[in-house]
């Protein structure tokens, strides 16, 4: 028990001197987060620039602009010609443009007339789903005039309630991911460049060499590390919450449950790969090997259902996909950790076959 | 805790191989209570290997080896508990201080000394609370051999404890293991430098190739030579080492690039001819000099080698 004390005691020292690593796994997720946080933090509304032509130049024609200019979603710009309009879609600046051709005011007073008058739209074929939200917002709006011109009472309508479950951005599907970034790179190749580099250096074998259980020593690392990764878990939560406001939905104890869990998982991961190692260099190429893969298809920036379906069944067996998904659970929507029981099933598979398969390939030399 | 017994190390028949490798073939001594004891031999003559079995960190692929009436086989666990060890090239937690890497490996066992009289005895009083990277390597070599004495063992397997130092550390170093044997500790050394064994082991045993080729006192490895005395020189040329060994008194004669050594029991009359058969062959010596005969005659004598081959 001394010893256990004394050697995870020892291992925190050396974590907190080591300032250069203490700093870096540190800032590295910090940096990360605000990066992409800034820059995609607030992708949720959708809005659609749409360019109005007008050619006509009278009161209808203004109110048509007006009445578009109003709704919410759209950004319009008047444009004094055609030719303009269009290079400005070209470019992407605008997803739209409407052009309100000479003589549409005549028409529209001329009650007599039954043929209906045309209102060409240009839009940008590349972007076709804000282009269809645009052309919905211009033919709604069309449609209103007309059946205002045709004193048109309707017999039914929709009444629109916008219901506002979660205010959930970016960054709320950020920072869980990049919590389970943190946790899988700084054990699992953390674990697995320092042990290989001790064994390297002959620290193991002189402790070998003493009454020291190997068991103690693991239990101590262990310890070590899931006080660190707690402490660096709650930085990088408080640094998400000052800037971005990120809050933890669901109970902090599920939460817990989880960082630890996953600790634990990739750890035991990093244990394996120290011990297949044969020096400390080829450890961190073979804990890149794993963990770089893991980033990109674990749903750490991008969620799951956007990968290529042929992913689907690789990404779904990965922890860090279930660590991820756990967490962001958790924080975002608040799902009770009973809801998340396949989640921590699933770590759990993992951290039990990693720590049998370590207790195998563990070497002291 | 069972009686110290007198005779405190018995190994026998131990054997190491790795592959068609035998790193050491079937040695085996004995070493008493209160003994230094030092194995001694070139680089890679097994030393190391030999002592690594005997601390159970490798294991042999045949014979036994009882420490401090523990076999190693059965009860490693105990023999663990009195053997304290320091093994080359073994780096410490850089970032931990003096103090604080004595106290992590003290509580790996049952008992310890007080630590800081234990730093003290090391001469790293000044050092207590300095971390381990700012140390010398003299002073880090001190810190080893304090690992090694935290739980106050009987026995103190020391590898290759002086080599990289400068003759001040060596110095202070030899001095601290004089001291422990005078508290009644048994230790086992390994060492290239003969100097290093005769001023400290009590008995000497030498490897080669994985063999022991002797096993006795300084001096009576040195009496076993039958000349005490050694004349070299050094000359750029060939002479033929059988024209040598006609000279008077020679009973060997060695050669390692350009210096000679004559082994001879008569340093008088084997100078005297010395000198006449080289100016009737016009020979022009440098360097002559007569010495009393040291361990690295001893090893010279009985491998044709030298003890460190350049």
């Amino acid at each position: 028990m001394k010893a256990y004390w004394q050697l995870t005691l020892s291992q925190l020292r050396i974590f907190l001197r080591n300032r250069q690593v203490l700093f870096w796994t540190l800032a590295f997720p910090i940096f990360l987060m605000i990066m992409l946080g800034s820059f995609l933090g607030d992708g949720n509304g959708v809005s659609v620039s749409i360019g109005v032509v007008d050619q006509d130049q009278t009161t209808l024609s203004k109110e048509f602009s007006k009445t578009l200019g109003k709704i919410e979603t759209v950004n319009l710009e008047p444009i004094d010609s055609k030719e303009k309009a269009l290079a400005q879609v070209k470019k992407g600046n605008l997803q739209l443009v409407v052009v309100i051709p000479q003589g549409y005011e005549n028409q529209m007073m001329d009650a007599a007339t039954t043929t209906p008058f045309e209102l060409p739209i240009y839009y940008n074929e590349t972007d076709v789903a804000v282009s269809q939200i645009g052309m919905t917002i211009v033919n709604s709006v069309v449609d209103g005039i007309s059946k205002e011109k045709a004193n048109y009472t309707p017999v039914i309508v929709t009444h629109a309630n916008g219901i506002e479950a979660l205010d959930l951005k970016y960054i709320d599907f950020l920072v869980p991911g990049i919590l389970a970034m943190m946790i899988m790179s700084n054990n699992m190749n953390g674990v697995a460049g320092q042990i290989a580099a001790w064994r390297e250096r002959g620290i193991l074998r002189r402790m070998q060499g003493t009454t020291l259980k190997a068991s103690t020593f693991i239990a101590a690392q262990i310890t070590a590390r899931l006080l660190l990764n707690g402490m660096q878990a709650l930085i990088v939560l408080g640094v998400a919450h000052l800037i971005y406001g990120t809050q933890v939905n669901g109970s902090w104890l599920s939460l817990i449950t989880f960082v630890i869990l996953g600790t634990l998982a990739f750890m035991a991961i990093g244990f394996i790969i120290a011990g297949v190692a044969k020096t400390p260099e080829s450890a961190g190429p073979i804990a890149g090997f794993l963990s770089f893969p893991m980033l990109f298809l674990g749903g750490v920036f991008f969620p799951i259902r956007d990968m290529p379906a042929f992913l689907q069944p690789i990404v779904n067996v990965l922890p860090i996909s279930h660590l991820s998904h756990a967490l962001r659970e958790t924080m975002n929507v608040g799902t009770s950790f009973m809801d998340l029981g396949s989640e921590a099933l699933i770590l759990g598979g993992w951290l039990v076959g990693a720590f049998i398969v370590a207790s195998y390939t563990f070497k002291w030399e | 805790m069972r009686n110290q017994t007198e005779t405190m190390i018995e190994i026998k028949n131990l054997v190491k191989k790795y592959g068609s490798f035998t790193a050491v073939n079937g040695i085996g001594f004995s070493v008493n209570k209160g003994e230094i004891f030092g194995l001694l031999g070139p680089n890679g003559a097994g030393k190391s290997t030999t002592l690594e079995m005997m601390v159970g960190l490798r294991k042999p692929d045949t014979g036994s080896a009882i420490i401090g009436g523990f076999d190693i086989a059965k009860d490693l666990l105990k023999v663990k508990e009195v053997i304290g060890i320091q093994l080359q090239s073994t780096t410490l937690f850089e970032l931990l201080t003096v103090e604080e890497i004595l106290k992590l490996y003290a509580s790996f066992y049952q008992k310890n000394v007080l630590i800081p009289e234990l730093i003290e005895d090391m001469v790293l009083t000044e050092k207590t609370k300095s971390r381990v990277k700012t140390l010398s390597g003299g002073q880090k070599q001190r810190l080893a051999i304090a690992l090694a004495l935290v739980h106050d063992p009987w026995i103190l397997f020391l590898d290759e404890p002086t080599t990289g130092l400068d003759p001040q550390a060596r110095r202070t170093l030899w001095d601290i293991v004089l001291k422990l044997k005078e508290k009644g500790k048994t230790t086992v050394l390994t060492t290239h430098y003969m100097d290093e064994a005769q001023v400290l082991c009590d008995r000497i045993a030498i490897m080669d190739q994985g063999n022991l080729i002797a096993l006795d006192t300084p001096s009576g490895l040195i009496k076993s030579l039958e000349s005490d005395s050694a004349v070299e020189f050094q000359y750029e040329g060939n002479l033929l080492t059988q024209e040598l060994e006609q000279l008077d008194g020679v009973k060997q004669v060695g050669k390692h690039k350009d210096t000679y050594v004559l082994y001879t029991d008569n340093l008088q009359e084997t100078l005297i001819t010395l000198i006449q058969f080289t100016s009737e062959k016009q020979i022009q010596l440098t360097n002559l000099q007569t010495r009393t005969s040291t361990l690295e005659d001893v090893f010279i004598h009985m491998t044709g080698r030298s003890l460190r081959e350049e």
